[in-house]
């Protein structure tokens, strides 16, 4: 069957002529024109500019730059990277790969001498290798050097805020970052391995609480998963990450670390805005009488807490007031760890209370499911059967679910 | 009259959920039943969070000394009852799942050898199975 042409674009005699279909068949075969596959294509301006530009200037975006994002933004019209120095020029894919094996050959290289010395004793026929990985060695440091001297001008500045424009037309979309694979991993076990705190974790490596919960929840699935021999997408992970702007993880416990501090990813401590406090409000007060940020937050809502303990980290405020009041360091230390202690007690004591909830169940293992059953009492239904904390769907209740105002979204996830 | 332990389905459409309830045995399925011993969601529940090689799981909560008292008085379970009071150890085990896919196979297997034979044949075959 012949390829289908658009009739409304041709004068309605041709569309049905053979000549034209016959043109069409015959049609040569573009070699730069790879996405599309029909082989009657209608050369428009459109599309002709598209494939110039796909040829031309955005040839530079196929291929990622290594250790940079790989944005519109950061380019000009004709694809010159803007950020770069006018000597700056692209490596070649071999050029990368042959600098990608000499970055893995380098660990080999610093071991080398350890190893060296301890093979003079063994054999002649052993020192002959020796030496040529001397000599292999200084070949490579000087090629370092070299390398040195020359990349001030290879070397490519870090992003700025304008090169991390994925929509050039939207001036006011910046991408933001991400969490690093390490990061990630960092997080998690600080949670999960060292016992810590969400709230801890969250002030140690400048990551949102919600974000740390979220973390831990997912890299244990990871984990999960990998136990279970499902496949993963780490290829495709890696090759995302790649191309965007990631938070990196600073181990200072390492000693080349030694003076740095943690990159903070996001603000930590924002006061979330509550609904109830969108609208504007006028109360007289007496002057006379205190009205404190506890009054403010009751004249919003009743049940609205005051500022001071809706925000994310309380702690971090009762800190900075014990430094105002003027405390010696020695008696401020004593009382954050106190308060640190005392929120591990209260997590430890709560998962004591979960692990005996699931203790106490049965299990009763079957051929395709186990059948869990929990020792409930029927006296908690009360004298008049309508009490709410008793078993079993009720008599006489309307399901409400339909309801305005019910929630049916899960507003929490079991982790 | 007859007290049955049985089970009065809940839920929405595809979402079964059951009380099981001590109710007389002529009283419509949903009606207000002598007691709601529990209650038994059909539906099998992921392995809970953090436990990589678990299994699937039904929740069922269940009164058991409340169970065991209707029993004691005569009450008589369905046999879906029957079959979740037994895993607690109310009752003896009735049904037994792989014994009679068991006899079923035999059973079947029975049939299938013999079947050039005529038809009283298959009841003599039957026999030995039960």
């Amino acid at each position: 069957m012949p390829p289908r042409l658009r009739t409304s674009n041709l004068p309605s005699s041709a569309a049905s002529s053979p000549s034209i279909r016959s043109q069409c068949l015959f049609h040569p075969i573009r070699t730069s024109r790879e996405l599309s596959q029909t082989s009657c294509q209608q050369v428009t301006a459109r599309r002709r500019k598209f494939y110039e530009w796909l040829n031309g200037p955005g040839a530079q975006l196929k291929e990622p730059l290594p250790g940079s994002t790989n944005y519109l933004g950061a380019y000009d019209k004709y694809g010159n990277l803007v950020r770069a120095s006018p000597a700056w020029q692209r490596k070649s894919r071999a050029e990368l790969q042959r600098e990608k094996e000499m970055k893995q050959a380098e660990p080999v290289v610093k071991a080398e001498p350890v190893k060296a010395e301890t093979e003079k004793t063994e054999g002649a026929s052993e020192g002959q290798e020796e030496v040529d990985e001397l000599e292999m060695q200084t070949r490579r440091d000087e090629e370092a050097k070299r390398k040195e001297t020359k990349d001030d001008d290879q070397q490519l500045p870090p992003e700025t805020a304008e090169d991390l424009r994925p929509f050039p037309q939207n001036r006011f979309f910046r991408s933001q970052p991400v969490l690093s694979e390490d990061l990630r991993e960092a997080i998690y076990q600080r949670v999960k391995r060292d016992g810590a705190t969400v709230s801890l974790a969250s002030v140690e490596f400048g990551v949102s609480n919600e974000r740390v919960g979220a973390v831990v929840r997912l890299k244990q699935m990871e984990k999960e998963w990998i136990a279970q021999g499902k496949i993963l997408a780490v290829p495709y992970a890696r090759a995302v990450l790649e191309m965007i702007p990631v938070t990196p993880f600073i181990d200072t416990s390492l000693p080349e670390n030694k003076g740095k501090r943690p990159v903070p990813h996001e603000p930590i401590n924002d006061l979330i805005v509550h609904p109830a406090t969108r609208q504007q409000l006028f109360v007289p007060v007496a002057e006379s009488r205190q009205f404190t940020r506890e009054d403010a937050g009751k004249a919003f809502d009743n049940h609205l807490l005051p500022a001071d303990d809706r925000i994310p980290h309380p702690e971090l405020v009762k800190a900075e007031r014990e430094l105002a009041a003027g405390l010696p360091f020695e008696e401020r230390r004593r009382l954050v760890e106190g308060r640190l202690k005392a929120e591990q007690a209260k997590k430890s004591k709560e998962e004591a209370r979960k692990a005996a909830a699931i203790a106490s169940l049965k299990t009763v293992p079957q051929r395709r499911w186990d059948f869990v059953f929990q020792d409930v009492s029927v006296e908690a239904v009360g004298k008049k059967g309508r009490d709410p904390r008793g078993v079993g769907w009720r008599y006489g209740f309307p399901h409400e679910d339909r309801k305005k105002g019910h929630v049916k979204i899960p507003t929490r996830v079991d982790a | 009259m007859v007290v049955r332990i049985r089970l009065a389905r809940f839920g929405k459409k595809h979402a079964p959920f059951y009380n099981i309830v001590v109710a007389h045995a002529r009283t419509a399925r949903n009606s207000k039943p002598l007691e709601v011993l529990g209650t038994y969601n059909p539906l099998p529940q992921p392995p809970r969070p953090g436990d990589t090689f678990g299994r699937p799981w039904k929740d069922v909560r269940l009164d058991i000394s409340r169970a065991r008292y209707w029993i004691g008085v005569g009450a008589q379970p369905s046999d879906t009852a029957w079959r979740l009071l037994s895993m607690v150890g109310i009752l003896e085990p009735k049904y037994r799942v792989t014994q009679v896919q068991g006899q079923v196979i035999k059973a079947d297997s029975a049939a299938k050898s013999l079947k050039p034979a005529p038809a009283p044949a298959t009841s003599t075959t039957l026999t030995p199975a039960e």
